[in-house]
């Protein structure tokens, strides 16, 4: 296990001033942007820029990271798509609400169980259907780590510009 | 290493203890092996005695089908090379040794062979006596008589090599010398099994165990042995003594070291959960862990949307704040001394209603943090913090701002970003934050 050790912390320096500068970047292009858009109702501005800055900090952490890691790859793809995905969404509930008439409800037995712990794990972890449960935790471990340096780094930022 | 330790010592009794890792075990063999080639140049002639006097010992013990008179090999150790010169023939009989010991004389015999006889039990008293009067009294050998029947072709002794790009390096075997209540002869054709079904799987993997009793007699569980030509890509495995030696229970093995190896890392990870035990208390913590790290994400991300507007002329501060991580040696260590800054940093602040908020905030979200590190430290309150004097002396960064700032501000400016804010601003600041610093 030392090896892993190693290479987690050789990682997490890079890995760490990286994704500060990535961060960093998107946040002063967002800001930018927000600048010339005006002032609007504080609300809605305010979840949209949570989201969006959320959105950001996981994009800018899976950019850091690279394309070596299952999570990184399946988080930016989640990211790519999901215009698209919502949009096939959307477009998937009017449909299925055009056709219900027409549609014969089938009687499916859908077997329910109680979802245990490595599902939840799978949920949490972007990308973590498709693996098995050794790849699962190792996909984890790292993806911990790298989730604990984006808070670090955040909170600093947070921390600094209220100064 | 304990086992290099007694690898100098002769070895005798180094594979005894099963806390060592398979690699060091396969290490130790190796320089085993080494050791006993040059050995074996050495002494040849003791061996033939030996033999020849086994062989009358095991025609007395009165063996039929004329199996252990077969008693031949004796391979002065189970190099892989040379193993496969010598053992190649069917009908190579006697006992399966392990990684030999060095007995008392210098050299070890090994006996790698099958007891075909049916009669194991006898076989098995016969040949303990036999090697207890051939080795005299020193070291332990370890013995193995793997019976087979009908399985003579193939037995062949696993060898780990260390060249094998399996993650699981087989180890050397060890045997203790098995006296009594050693009844495994029953092993029957596990170990022809196994070196089939494990050619064919690429993750078996045994490891040998040292024990010195043994009381089941069951066919089930014995050690394999078993040599193998060299192949590549396969992980080689062998049995622990006392497990079952089918290739299903071995790939479950193997997949289960794996998985408790991962869940052990993460329990380095996690902050909290030494004490906690078994796989589901250590999801659960690995699932509230990674909860409330993305949940402090979001908390954050809102914090920052608030603050958005003022992220203006606050980069420059932003740049500071980052360079100081940017100082810091080693990520991993600087445990609570980024909080402990911050911590500073918000002390300073002048307008004390927002900082006391802003600690209501981050008392929540710090503790987790506090409880983050993974330095030995021992998670320190934020009050505490803004009292303590000694954490001014880990605000080393002052002098080295400015040149980790210039940097930074390449990094994060190198599009020509007009300036509205230019440095004076910024050095005014910190320079304030420096004489709060040292009030």
């Amino acid at each position: 296990m030392a090896s892993k050790h190693v290479i987690a912390t050789r990682h997490t320096k890079s890995i760490k001033n990286r994704f500060a500068s990535r961060f960093l970047r998107s946040l002063l292009r967002m800001k930018r942007s927000d600048r010339f858009g005006g002032s609007r109702s504080n609300e809605g501005v305010r979840k949209r820029s949570t989201h969006r800055i959320k959105m950001a900090a996981y994009a800018s952490m899976a950019r850091a990271v690279g394309p070596s890691r299952t999570w990184s790859r399946a988080l930016l793809f989640k990211l790519r798509n999901r215009a698209r995905i919502q949009g096939v969404l959307r477009k998937r509930c009017l449909v299925s609400k055009k056709n219900k008439k027409k549609r014969v409800v089938r009687n499916k037995v859908i077997i329910s169980r109680e979802p245990s712990r490595t599902d939840t794990l799978r949920k949490l972890v972007p990308g973590g259907d498709s693996m098995d449960i050794c790849c699962l935790l190792e996909e984890t471990a790292h993806y911990i780590k790298c989730l604990a340096t984006q808070v670090k780094v955040m909170q600093s930022i947070a921390d600094q510009s209220l100064l | 290493m304990i086992n290099k330790a007694l690898l100098s010592a002769g070895g005798e009794n180094m594979l005894h203890c099963t806390d060592m890792t398979v690699l060091d075990r396969q290490r130790a063999r190796i320089k085993w092996q080494q050791e006993q080639q040059q050995l074996q140049v050495q002494l040849p002639q003791q061996e033939i005695s030996y033999f020849s006097e086994l062989n009358r010992v095991f025609q007395q013990a009165g063996f039929h089908e004329g199996g252990l008179s077969e008693v031949v090999t004796r391979s002065v150790k189970p190099d892989p090379g040379l193993v496969d010169n010598r053992w190649h023939n069917d009908h190579v009989v006697g006992f399966g040794v392990g990684p030999p010991y060095t007995n008392g004389l210098g050299f070890e015999l090994n006996y790698g062979a099958i007891c075909r006889t049916s009669s194991c039990p006898p076989a098995v008293a016969a040949a303990a006596t036999v090697t207890a009067t051939v080795r005299g009294a020193e070291s332990v050998v370890s013995d193995k008589i793997s019976s087979g029947i009908g399985r003579e072709s193939s037995k062949k002794r696993k060898f780990d090599k260390v060249q094998n790009n399996s993650k699981v390096v087989a180890e050397e075997d060890t045997r203790d010398k098995r006296i009594k209540g050693r009844a495994e002869e029953g092993e029957s054709n596990t170990s022809e099994k196994n070196s089939n079904k494990s050619r064919s799987s690429n993750n078996n993997s045994n490891k040998n165990n040292n024990s010195n009793k043994d009381n089941s007699a069951e066919t089930s569980k014995d050690n394999s042995k078993v040599t193998e030509v060299q192949k590549p890509d396969y992980i080689h495995v062998r049995a622990r003594r006392g497990q079952a030696t089918d290739s299903h229970s071995l790939a479950e093995r193997v997949r289960r070291e794996k998985i408790s190896e991962r869940m052990k890392y993460l329990q380095d990870l996690v902050p909290g959960c030494n004490n906690i035990t078994g796989k589901a208390g250590m999801l659960d913590e690995i699932i509230n862990y990674v909860q409330s790290l993305q949940r402090q994400v979001e908390f954050l991300s809102m914090k920052l949307a608030a603050v958005n507007p003022r992220l203006d002329f606050n980069i420059d501060n932003l740049f500071a704040k980052e360079a100081f991580p940017a100082c810091s040696t080693n990520f991993p260590t600087i445990g609570i001394s980024p909080d402990m800054t911050n911590a500073a940093y918000l002390q300073f602040n002048p307008s004390q209603q927002q900082l006391v908020s802003c600690c209501g905030l981050d008392m929540g979200i710090n503790p987790p943090d506090m409880g983050l590190r993974r330095t030995t430290s021992t998670p320190v309150s934020i009050p505490e913090t803004f009292l303590d004097s000694s954490c001014f002396t880990q605000i080393q960064v002052p002098p080295t701002w400015d040149a980790d700032l210039q940097n930074l501000y390449n990094v994060a400016f190198d599009q020509g970003r007009q300036t509205t804010f230019p440095v004076q601003p910024f050095t005014g600041s910190v320079e304030a934050s420096n004489l709060k610093m040292e009030m």
